[in-house]
């Protein structure tokens, strides 16, 4: 903190700077803020300000998911959510990845392709709901299919913009090279647009963890919604709050690993190698 | 895409639309022949114009010429990157091109870019061999984009002489680089064309370059020779031998600038 490396008359200025950019330092006041908010939080609810029903302090909710832990029912709503969000995760970057290699690879799979895709994507996936109800039932299908749905679509347009952006250089220095067709798309096209495909893969696990919530909060007999919208019905805002801060860190740790992905199949970014030292 | 089509054993590609006299101008010996080269893009005028050149086996030409005279546009005929519409081409099996920029893929290391597309066990030792001959023996596993200006073209250049080119094409390969880079890669390629004997076309702007290389200067002009010009100096050469300033007047006053 600035305060603790005031420069001396002995220490020049430059060397308090370099130690405020401490890595340590600057971690210990981004970190510094949310303990801030979370300490009032906690005062104004043990000070009856606000009262517990409409929200529980970070001490219940710590206690209550503690003993939502202990009974397994946490373990067993978060096994069945993570195992929908993964599934349709999965579903949606096969066809992602598929309709974006027809559509990038040939102009006649672009025709094909590309122009019902992007007429779709301007459907709001929320708004499928009712229907895929009607179609699938209320079991997991409607909720696999909703994850999938809303998945799709960043994974096929980042493909597709990066195969369609390879610099055509590139590809230029590869013919006078003689490569084939499949040697060109193996080595230049696909490592080309592998970064759009993960900047894809990002959006869509935000994607997925948000048409997750919907699914399970409209019609569901388990999973993290459920939970939730089961608290609902006791006034149970303690079980609600476990929820948000369940669903908060599911969305932060695909994050990391996506970026850890990033880290590793992109190392050959200078940018990254950067990110890696500091 | 120009149609190439293997002649026959003498290891020589025609790249034509019409096949007009080309038994009479193929070169047998593995050089470059062009014969009433015309290329035009829609109506417009003729960027090239039945533009007549031969490269002899291990002969180094010079193409200059101001922008717009048809430089690039030659040369990437001759790639094999633009069609051929009217006229004729011939050019050996092993071209290989450098460009102005590198051109090398990022995510490949700088070996891996060297022998991209090479087949065989002994890849990497051949990319070693090849790094070292052009001073980048201390970069093999670097990555491209952690190479300088001058170190990329290093190993633009590896990656075409692993080719054994019989013909190797240089697109101003030096144009991007600092002034002391560009005088040690133009000592780099007088070294290598000495070693591997290939024929040689030198796209530049800069006429010193053009009397230190090349055994021929031709300049471009609106799509026509305008001035073909043998460079009969010994090697190696230097730009206060009287017989090069000479030159050099010769050819500025080719392209048009004149001391006042």
């Amino acid at each position: 903190m600035p305060a603790n490396v005031i420069p001396s008359a002995s220490v020049p200025w430059p060397a308090g700077r370099a130690m405020f950019r401490n890595v340590a330092a600057r971690g210990l006041l981004r970190y510094a803020s949310p303990v801030i908010l979370v300490l009032l939080w906690q005062g104004t609810c043990s000070m009856g300000i606000v009262s517990t029903r409409l929200v529980a302090s970070p001490v219940q909710v710590i206690m209550t998911g503690w003993s939502l832990l202990r009974d397994g029912t946490l373990g067993a709503n978060l096994g069945v959510s993570l195992a929908r969000a993964a599934t349709g995760l999965l579903i949606a970057v096969a066809l992602g990845v598929g309709f974006a290699l027809v559509s990038g690879l040939s102009r006649l799979g672009e025709d094909l392709v590309d122009a019902p895709l992007q007429i779709l994507r301007t459907l709001p996936a929320l708004a499928m709901v009712p229907l895929f109800i009607l179609w699938f039932g209320i079991g997991e299908t409607p909720k696999i299919a909703l994850v999938a749905l809303g998945a799709t679509f960043p994974i096929y347009l980042n493909l597709h913009k990066g195969i369609r952006s390879i610099d055509p250089r590139l590809l230029e220095m590869t013919r006078t090279l003689g490569l084939s067709r499949v040697r060109t798309i193996r080595d230049v096209i696909l490592p080309g647009a592998l970064p759009d495909l993960l900047v894809g893969l990002r959006f869509a696990v935000g994607m997925s963890w948000l048409m997750l919530v919907v699914a399970e909060q409209v019609n569901a007999e388990s999973g993290i919604g459920h939970m939730m919208m089961e608290a609902q019905d006791f006034m149970r805002t303690d079980i609600i709050m476990v929820g948000l801060v369940i669903y908060g860190l599911l969305g932060l740790v695909s994050d990391q690993i996506v970026r850890l992905m990033e880290r590793t199949f992109l190392s050959w970014r200078p940018s990254h190698r950067r990110g890696q030292a500091a | 895409m120009a149609t190439i089509a293997p002649t026959g054993a003498g290891g020589m590609n025609a790249v034509f639309m019409t096949d007009r006299m080309h038994d009479a101008i193929a070169p047998r010996d593995g050089g470059v022949a062009v014969h009433g080269l015309t290329r035009r893009f829609g109506h417009g005028p003729a960027v090239l114009d039945g533009l007549d050149l031969t490269i002899a086996p291990g002969e180094f030409v010079a193409l200059l010429g101001h922008s717009g005279s048809g430089k690039s546009t030659l040369l990437r005929t001759l790639a094999g990157l633009d069609p051929v519409h009217e006229g004729t081409l011939f050019r050996p099996d092993a071209v290989s091109v450098v460009f102005q920029d590198g051109r090398l893929l990022p995510w490949k290391r700088v070996w891996e870019n060297v022998v991209l597309g090479q087949a065989g066990a002994d890849r990497r030792d051949r990319a070693l061999a090849v790094l070292e001959e052009v001073g980048l023996g201390h970069r093999v596993d670097a990555w491209p984009l952690t190479l300088s200006g001058g170190e990329a073209q290093r190993a633009a250049l590896a990656r075409a002489l692993v080719r054994r080119p019989a013909f190797l094409m240089l697109d101003e390969p030096f144009a991007a680089l600092d002034a002391l880079a560009r005088l040690k890669m133009q000592r780099l390629v007088a070294r290598l064309w000495a070693r591997h004997a290939c024929a040689v076309l030198l796209v530049t702007h800069d006429v010193d370059e053009a009397l230190l290389l090349a055994d021929r200067a031709i300049v471009l002009d609106h799509g026509r020779i305008r001035t073909d010009l043998a460079i009969p100096l010994d090697r190696p050469r230097h730009h206060a031998d009287p017989g090069f300033i000479h030159l050099r007047g010769v050819l500025l006053d080719a392209l048009g600038v004149h001391d006042d």
